[in-house]
Order: C-alpha cells, then sequence, then structure tokens
C-alpha cells in the first residue's frame, strides 16, 4: 500500500515537469502536488507563469544542507494572537535581506544599486506577482509613497524616519514598470538596512486591492458603505485597517511572503498556506517553500513549553527557555522531536545599568565615576554566575559584538572581566569612598551608605538569582544592593523618571553587529536605553524633552553616530563602530555580565535542514528568518 | 405589594450601575499611562521599534487626547446605546471578541455549576445528618482539600496526567484540529473530552464552601422542635427531612443565585489562564493589564450588570418562597 502511494506521487512529480531551459539555471521546474492539482483543475496558471523570468534561485545543498521535497504542515504554538505577526519574521522575504555573512543582498529585489550612499536605484524581477497573480511592479512603490506615506490623513507624520534625512524626504522616480529610484542630498545609510530589518520598513503596498479603500480611487458611495459594514471612524481608519502587511490580520490583503493567512481574526488557529507566486526556487526546480502549509494555534504562553513537550509544535523556540531545556529533552524520545540548542544574540543576556541621569545628586555623580563602574565590575564573579545559573554554557563578557560579528574584538570582549578585589577596592577607596560603618558597608562623605536597589522588570527568576550572586560579590568591596523585581510599565516609568539608580537588563538587542547596521544603541539615542534615559530622550525629541549629555564620552558617542548618520563608504562606517564599541567598553556604561546563553529549539525529528547550530536573535535575523524556513522539508510520510 | 417592592429595586439599580461605572472607569485609568504606553514598552521589551509617530496617531484616532471626562461621557452613552466601544489590542469591537468566547465559558460554567451541586448535595446532607462521624470527618476533608489546594497547581497536575495516561491535549477545550470549525457531533465529542478537567478543578473549590453551607444550615434546623415532633409522630427520617429541615435549609442556595449569574459569564480567570481555555476570563485579565480599556470596562460592566440582576432574582424568588423575609422587608401584608 505504501508502496503503491509513494510511486503514484511520483507519477504526478513527473507530470509536473515544465521543461524550459535557461529558467535561472535550472533545467526543469517542479510544482508542489497540493498546487499541480490546482493547474490541472485550471484554477492556477501553471509554475513557469507564476514565477518571475529571474525568480531567485537558492542552493540548498550550497548551505550544507539537503534539498527536499514538498508537502506537509508546520505547527507551532503561539501566545498571543498579535503573535501572527511571528510569520512575516519567520518568513523573511524582503526587499533586499541580511545574508549568511550578514552582509545585505537582494531578495525580492533582483538587484540594486546605490551611488554615493546617496542614490538608490531598486530593480525588481520582471514578472514577479503578488500571491492573488497581480504583476508586482513600480506602482505598487508609487502608491505607498504618494498616496500612503504623504497622505496627511493615512500619515500625519509624514513619511518614515527612515526616509527623511536632515528634514529632507527622498525624491521618489520611476525610471520603468520595473525601476524605482530612491535619492537625498546627502547620503542615507538607514535606508537598505530599514528595508532588511526583521521589523521592516515597508515602502511598497499591493495598490490594486487597496485602492478600493482609499479616498483617492474609491467611489463615495461604495467607501462610505465599506466604512459603515466595518463600523470604522473613516476611509482612514478602513485603509489602516485592511492595509497591516506586518501583522497579516487579513486573508485578503496579497502578500509577498512564503505563507500566507487564511483565517480572519479573531481565532485560536490560524493557517497559513503557500504562496503560490513565491519567488524563490531551489536548485533541482522546486519553487519553494518546500512546505505547503503552517499553522499557529493560539494559547496560554504559560503553557507553551508543557505543549510542546507533548509534542504539539513541529518548530518552536518563542516561550522556551533556557530552563525547560531538561524537561523538553525528557520529553524528547516519547514524543519524538528534537531540542537543538542555539545561541542568543544579545550583547549581554543580563547588564547592569547604572543610571546617568538618576535624581538623587550623589548617587548620580557616583554612576557618572568611571572608576565606580569599573569598581563594580571588577568585583563580579562572572564565572559563578555562569557556572550556577547557566551550567557554564553561557560566555563571561562585557556588553559588546560577539565573536559572530565582523567587528568583534576579543579584548574590548573582555575588558574589566576579570575579578580583582583588591582593584576594586582601590577604585573605591581613590573616590573618597574609603570609611566604612560597623557592618564593613562603605559611607559617602556625608554619611549615607553605599547601599541601594537594583531593579528588574520582574520577568523571570533568573534575572533574580544572578542579582543573589552579584549581592554577594558587592559586600565583599563593601557595597550593600537589594535586588527588588517590578513590573515591566513601572520599570520603565522609574528609570525614565530617575528614581531608580540601577536597573539590571539585558545588553544591546543585536550583538551580530555588521558596519552597516545603525549603531544607535551605543550613544544615547532613545529614551528606552536604561543606562542613560533622559539623555536619549534628548537626542530622540531633538532637544525638546530630557537633558543634554554631560560627559564628554557620550557627546563623543553622540557625535559619532550623527557622523554615521552622513558616512557613505563601508570603510568610514567600521571605524565609526569600532571607535563606538571602545568607548562603550572601556567606559562601561553598561556593565555586562555574561553573553551567548542558549535557547532551546524544539523541532519534529522529521523536519529536515533546521540547523543544529543557529543564533537566534530578532535583529538581525528575524529568529529563524535568515535561516529560511522555506528550505525547511518533512522527511518521509 | 410584591410588585411595588420589584420596582423600587429597579430604581435604586441605577445609581448603584452608575456609582460602579464611574468606579471602574477611575480605577482602569489610575496607572499612569495608557495602553499605547504598555504597548511601545512590550515592544521594545523584545527588540522590536515603536514608530512614535504612530503612536501619536493611533492616540488621537482613540480620542485620548480628550480629558477623562469626555471619554468616560463617551464610553457610557455608548454602553446606553449597546455599544461596548473598541478593543485596542484587538483592533476589533468589543462585541465582537466577547461574543466569540461567551458560548464556551456558559458551557464550562453550566457543568461546574452542575457538578458543584451534584457532589455537594449528597455530602452536605450526610454530613449533618451523621455529625461528628467518619464519614463527615473524610467526606469533609475531601471537598476542604478541594478547597485548599491552590487550582491553578491542581490544574497543572490534571494535564500532566491527562496527557500522560489518556492523550488529551494539554490546554484548550478542543483539539486542535477542531478550532475555528462549526460545531459539529466530533466536536462536540472532543469538548467533552477536555472538558471534565476544568469542571473537577473549578468545581473542587466551590464544593466544599456548599457542603459546609449546607450542613450548618442542616444542624441548625435538624435540632428545632417542628422536626423532633415529626420524627416523635413516626415519620420516617428520609422523608421527615425532605419535607421540613431540608426545606428550611435552602435559603441560601436561592440567595446565591445573584452570585451565579456572573460568574457563568466570566468562569474562572485563573483556571482558564492555566488551562489556556478560550473563555472570557483570560481575555479580561490580559486586557486589565495591558490596559485595553474599553474591553476590560465594558466587560466589567456587563458583569456588574449581571450581578445587579441576579440580586434581583434571588430576593425575588427568597421573597416568594420564604414569606418571613418579604414581612421584614416590606411593613405590613
Amino acid at each position: 500500500m505504501q508502496i503503491a502511494r509513494r510511486s503514484f506521487l511520483l507519477g504526478t512529480g513527473a507530470a509536473l515537469v515544465a521543461p524550459r531551459l535557461g529558467f535561472a539555471g535550472v533545467e526543469t521546474l517542479i510544482d508542489s502536488p497540493a498546487l499541480a492539482a490546482k493547474v490541472k483543475a485550471g484554477e492556477l496558471p501553471p509554475l513557469a507563469e507564476r514565477l518571475p523570468t529571474s525568480p531567485r534561485l537558492i542552493n540548498v545543498a550550497a548551505m550544507g544542507r539537503a534539498p527536499g521535497r514538498h508537502g506537509g504542515n508546520i505547527r507551532m504554538l503561539m501566545g498571543d494572537q498579535r503573535d501572527i505577526r511571528m510569520m512575516t519574521i519567520y518568513g523573511y522575504t524582503r526587499l533586499v535581506v541580511y545574508d549568511e555573512k550578514l552582509e545585505l543582498a537582494s531578495d525580492l529585489l533582483e538587484s540594486y544599486e546605490v551611488e554615493r550612499g546617496r542614490i538608490f536605484t531598486l530593480r525588481l524581477r520582471p514578472g514577479h506577482r503578488w500571491s492573488d497573480g497581480h504583476p508586482f511592479t513600480a506602482e505598487d512603490f508609487r502608491y505607498w509613497w504618494e498616496d500612503v506615506a504623504n497622505n496627511k490623513r493615512l500619515s500625519p507624520g509624514g513619511p518614515p524616519q527612515a526616509m527623511v534625512i536632515g528634514g529632507e524626504t527622498a525624491k521618489f522616480e520611476i525610471l520603468d514598470p520595473q525601476t524605482i529610484r530612491y535619492s537625498w542630498s546627502q547620503p542615507n545609510p538607514v535606508f537598505l538596512p530599514a528595508l532588511a530589518g526583521a521589523q521592516p520598513l515597508y515602502i511598497t503596498m499591493p495598490a490594486h486591492y487597496l485602492k478600493q479603500f482609499h479616498q483617492r480611487y474609491a467611489g463615495k458611495e461604495e467607501l462610505e458603505q465599506k466604512v459603515k459594514t466595518t463600523r470604522v471612524k473613516d476611509w482612514g481608519s478602513l485603509h489602516e485597517r485592511f492595509s497591516r502587511q506586518y501583522r497579516p490580520e487579513n486573508p485578503d490583503l496579497p502578500t509577498l511572503d512564503p505563507w500566507r493567512n487564511t483565517t480572519p481574526i479573531p481565532a485560536e488557529q490560524f493557517s497559513f498556506v503557500r504562496n503560490p507566486y513565491f519567488h524563490r526556487i531551489d536548485e533541482n526546480g522546486r519553487q519553494l517553500p518546500y512546505v505547503d502549509t503552517v499553522t499557529m494555534t493560539i494559547g496560554s504562553a504559560a503553557l507553551i513549553p508543557a505543549k510542546t513537550a507533548a509534542g504539539d509544535s513541529d518548530l518552536q523556540a518563542r516561550y522556551l527557555r533556557f530552563e525547560d531545556y531538561t524537561f523538553l529533552k525528557g520529553a524528547a524520545k516519547r514524543m519524538n522531536f528534537e531540542v537543538k540548542l542555539w545561541k542568543r544574540a544579545e550583547g549581554a543576556s543580563f547588564a547592569l545599568m547604572p543610571n546617568l541621569n538618576a535624581i538623587d545628586p550623589i548617587w548620580r555623580d557616583l554612576n557618572r565615576d568611571v572608576r565606580y563602574r569599573r569598581a563594580l565590575s571588577l568585583a563580579i564573579n562572572r564565572r559563578d554566575i555562569n557556572r550556577v545559573i547557566y551550567f557554564g554554557l553561557a560566555k563571561e563578557s562585557g556588553n559588546t559584538a560577539l565573536p559572530e560579528s565582523p567587528l568583534y574584538d576579543a579584548a574590548l570582549a573582555q575588558l574589566t572581566m576579570t575579578p580583582d578585589l583588591a582593584e576594586a577596592n582601590r577604585l573605591l577607596d581613590e573616590i573618597g569612598l574609603a570609611k566604612r560603618d560597623s557592618e564593613r558597608i562603605r559611607l559617602f562623605p556625608d554619611g549615607r551608605r553605599l547601599e541601594f536597589t537594583i531593579e528588574t522588570a520582574g520577568a523571570s527568576t533568573e534575572e533574580t538569582d544572578i542579582l543573589d550572586l552579584i549581592k554577594q560579590d558587592f559586600i565583599a568591596i563593601g557595597i550593600k544592593i537589594h535586588p527588588r523585581s517590578s513590573q515591566l510599565d513601572v520599570f520603565r516609568r522609574r528609570i525614565l523618571a530617575g528614581q531608580t539608580i540601577m536597573s539590571g537588563w539585558t545588553g544591546m538587542d543585536n550583538a551580530l553587529v555588521a558596519a552597516e547596521m545603525e549603531p544607535d544603541a551605543l550613544a544615547p539615542t532613545s529614551p528606552a536605553q536604561f543606562n542613560w534615559p533622559r539623555w536619549g530622550q534628548y537626542f530622540e525629541s531633538g532637544g525638546r524633552e530630557g537633558e543634554a549629555p554631560t560627559i564628554q564620552e557620550a557627546k563623543e558617542l553622540v557625535e559619532l553616530y550623527r557622523g554615521w548618520r552622513h558616512s557613505t563608504t563601508h570603510e568610514e562606517r567600521r571605524t565609526i563602530w569600532q571607535t563606538m564599541l571602545k568607548i562603550n567598553a572601556e567606559q562601561l556604561f553598561t556593565i555586562g555580565v555574561v553573553n551567548a546563553t542558549l535557547q532551546p529549539i524544539v523541532t519534529a525529528k522529521a523536519l529536515r535542514n533546521v540547523p543544529d547550530n543557529g543564533l537566534y536573535s530578532f535583529e538581525p535575523g528575524a529568529f529563524f528568518g535568515r535561516y529560511m524556513p522555506d528550505t525547511f522539508w518533512f522527511e518521509g510520510k | 405589594m410584591l410588585l411595588k417592592y420589584i420596582f423600587k429595586r429597579i430604581l435604586v439599580m441605577i445609581p448603584t450601575l452608575f456609582v460602579t461605572s464611574v468606579l471602574i472607569f477611575t480605577v482602569i485609568n489610575l496607572p499612569e499611562g495608557d495602553y499605547f504606553e504598555t504597548m511601545v514598552a512590550e515592544m521594545q521589551a523584545q527588540g522590536e521599534k515603536a514608530d512614535m509617530s504612530r503612536v501619536e496617531f493611533l492616540k488621537k484616532e482613540y480620542g485620548f487626547d480628550k480629558p477623562p471626562a469626555e471619554r468616560y461621557f463617551w464610553w457610557v452613552t455608548g454602553l446606553l446605546r449597546g455599544d461596548m466601544g473598541y478593543s485596542f489590542e484587538y483592533q476589533l469591537p468589543v462585541r465582537d471578541i466577547v461574543g466569540d468566547r461567551l458560548l464556551l465559558t456558559m458551557i464550562v460554567s453550566f457543568f461546574t455549576i452542575i457538578f458543584t451541586w451534584i457532589v455537594a448535595f449528597p455530602i452536605g446532607i450526610y454530613s449533618a445528618t451523621h455529625q461528628y462521624s467518619w464519614g463527615d470527618y473524610g467526606l469533609t476533608f475531601l471537598g476542604m482539600l478541594g478547597l485548599a489546594i491552590p487550582h491553578f497547581l491542581l490544574a497543572l497536575i490534571f494535564l500532566y496526567f491527562a496527557n500522560i495516561w489518556f492523550g488529551t491535549s494539554i490546554g484548550g477545550l478542543v483539539d486542535p484540529q477542531y478550532l475555528n470549525q462549526p460545531m459539529s457531533w466530533a466536536k462536540f465529542k472532543s469538548v467533552l473530552e477536555h472538558l471534565w478537567i476544568p469542571v473537577i478543578i473549578i468545581g473542587a473549590g466551590g464544593t466544599a464552601g456548599m457542603i459546609r453551607k449546607l450542613r450548618a444550615n442542616l444542624l441548625d434546623e435538624l435540632q428545632k422542635q417542628y422536626y423532633v415532633t415529626a420524627r416523635a409522630k413516626g415519620l420516617p427520617p428520609g422523608k421527615a427531612l425532605r419535607k421540613y429541615p431540608l426545606r428550611m435549609a435552602l435559603n441560601f442556595f436561592i440567595s446565591d443565585i445573584g452570585d451565579i449569574l456572573p460568574s457563568i459569564v466570566s468562569g474562572a480567570e485563573i483556571v482558564a489562564i492555566v488551562l489556556s481555555l478560550q473563555t472570557t476570563g483570560p481575555l479580561l485579565i490580559r486586557a486589565l493589564q495591558s490596559q485595553d480599556m474599553y474591553l476590560a470596562g465594558s466587560f466589567l460592566m456587563f458583569l456588574s450588570f449581571l450581578t445587579v440582576i441576579g440580586v434581583l432574582i434571588s430576593d425575588i424568588a427568597l421573597a416568594i418562597l420564604d414569606p418571613r423575609i418579604r414581612l421584614q422587608g416590606t411593613a405590613t401584608k
């Protein structure tokens, strides 16, 4: 029976092969059996007509993986309806993407050119189509730019930040239906990285579909009727509701991603089916993705490790933590799945953030003294923390680039990281904190004890466990701390208000940095940076809120960051990055404890091509995205 | 007389609900910040960027630039018209979101209440009539166990063993393949297969309370003259019990109706989260956490409304069943 079925499949497979020589170096094209049936029924054009004339060829074998075959369904678990954006992230289909070497490569685009860092010419693939079969052309870019980004109702704040340089918005030109150009009078190094982001800048929208919701194109009565039936305020809300691309809530919205959503909200389970017009093929001529459908089941986040252990997921990392590893490993054999360990790519999994904008002047001045920050760093016994909390599997390092990053510098990662109590005590004495009380706690000149609270957002007990260990280390240099876990909202607000003296948080979100990426995490640029929230706020609001940085090094970082925003060459950017990393490591504005902690990845045994070792991060890489889930496939069955 | 009483009670409901609505609105708005700030905080915690101009746009869109009094006014007048407002998180009208989950919630609650009654009634009667016997102690102990063990813990233990022994999928009320499908016989069977876990767990807590109440009320009555007389005249114990003291002991049961109505709709929140039930409870908690104001507020208002109605119903029923109460409540007869 089994054999008979297989030979039947082979038979249909052979019938699908459409000979078409010279197709991106592939001799024959192979359609998914699921779609081939539709082609036969006349519901869908044949594969050769669905692909662009120059599809993106993915050489799966060259990636060190096995080319696969079509079919199957990947099940995933999510904790929240909003998590359906994970499909956009995992799918990681962008105009340009980061490749394996963290360099920008064209994906949806056939090619692109950059002149003097300010003129960007983007070339589309001729014959490329949206998931509903309508051609994907320059018109879709024009629609977004003219009718969305520059429409007062839809974008009251004007075009997105990445397309505005010093108050100047981009100049948009259509050179031909497949070629568009954006240009500025100054260089714009953030434009391409924004397009390649895990949460990308969308500069194109399916115009043919969305025009029915746009005041400029739709009939007035028809539009009013739609506003009424969907119970929204006006056409603007209507357009905004049906045009969300990042969170693919609208099943009718055409997409360019490997899978498209077919379930309207609200729902407990979302099914995604393959996009018949997806532009990637493998070396054997098979259209990607290999897997036909993806289902995403929504449930409580707290139950996801348990459900995963019961074999309810084929590909899961979200909501799994390192502490679940042993439990998952125990269930792996019984439930037929594998647990891999990937590395997390934050600059620090846990870092101390001395608040340089604390209200209390005594603590603020102390936090701003680099000798104090160095003393703290030298007092932490990172080796013990690594062994006790992470079984020695993490890396003791400062909050800086990871070894996998082209900007990694081993010396910077280890600067002031080796415990040295004598030196720490000497530095503190030198600051003028030599006096101690009967408990051997140091005293300020005014008699106050060097005793303070370190706050965490209370996301996990891991943070408080680490702080309990650090507490012992700090007692040894005469500093008393009290770990206190709070709640994210309150936590942020207290830090921004300067009520928090020091907090514990993760380091740089993205430590797989490359020169082309924006170095905003290294300079005071955002109020969400817990070491200098008010300086960040000052920068972000253009000086309207917050306060200007006063420390020389912080000012220098802002200048370097501005320099990067105006840079034109790779070398220039690389130098700026290196200087900024160096200043951060020397000044210890954030005190990293460990990084490269591990992320459990659960995959069904039959699921092929999921790498055994990988880096798990939102930016860059889009979690699984950079490893191309469209090349994952099911063996057997 | 009764009609006048009912009319008066209905009039009192209006100021009660008004005060409740003010309280709900104030309490939800008490924490600093609003939904959008919470959303930005959560996004940034995951490394995602929030476009601040977009947030400003949304705030304006939903009227957050207006003073609280004005927002309160719009919310309440909306409620009067039956418009429960708009959920920011789901970006859908509140009615659509709650309505979707109401049916499952009512199924779970209905079975739970039935379960509680079936278990608590015989035990309560038995332990009152056999006071201080081994049976009394043993059964009361069981009931107390259900009350004493935290529900969420019980839920986790049940989930684990149900999965290992019976292969029931963890969490939820149906197997994943039936999600988003219309109700069918197979889906109904799948619901039943999952339903017993929440029913037992949520029911376990209520059982103990009910056993104790029934036992105490019954014990009071069992010592009274009329019962002793009935027994002395030779009425068999079972019949004597059913005919007199049990009926007297049931008053608490009627007055409980007031609480039952809202709990049917809200379900048990924490257990529902642990068990990942698609009921309204987790929705409410999540909405309160993320300050999804209209979803949380309107749903709480809906619950308060049901409570008020439930209390009214139970008062009327009590007045009809037990003439003594009416005499105390109104002046004469």
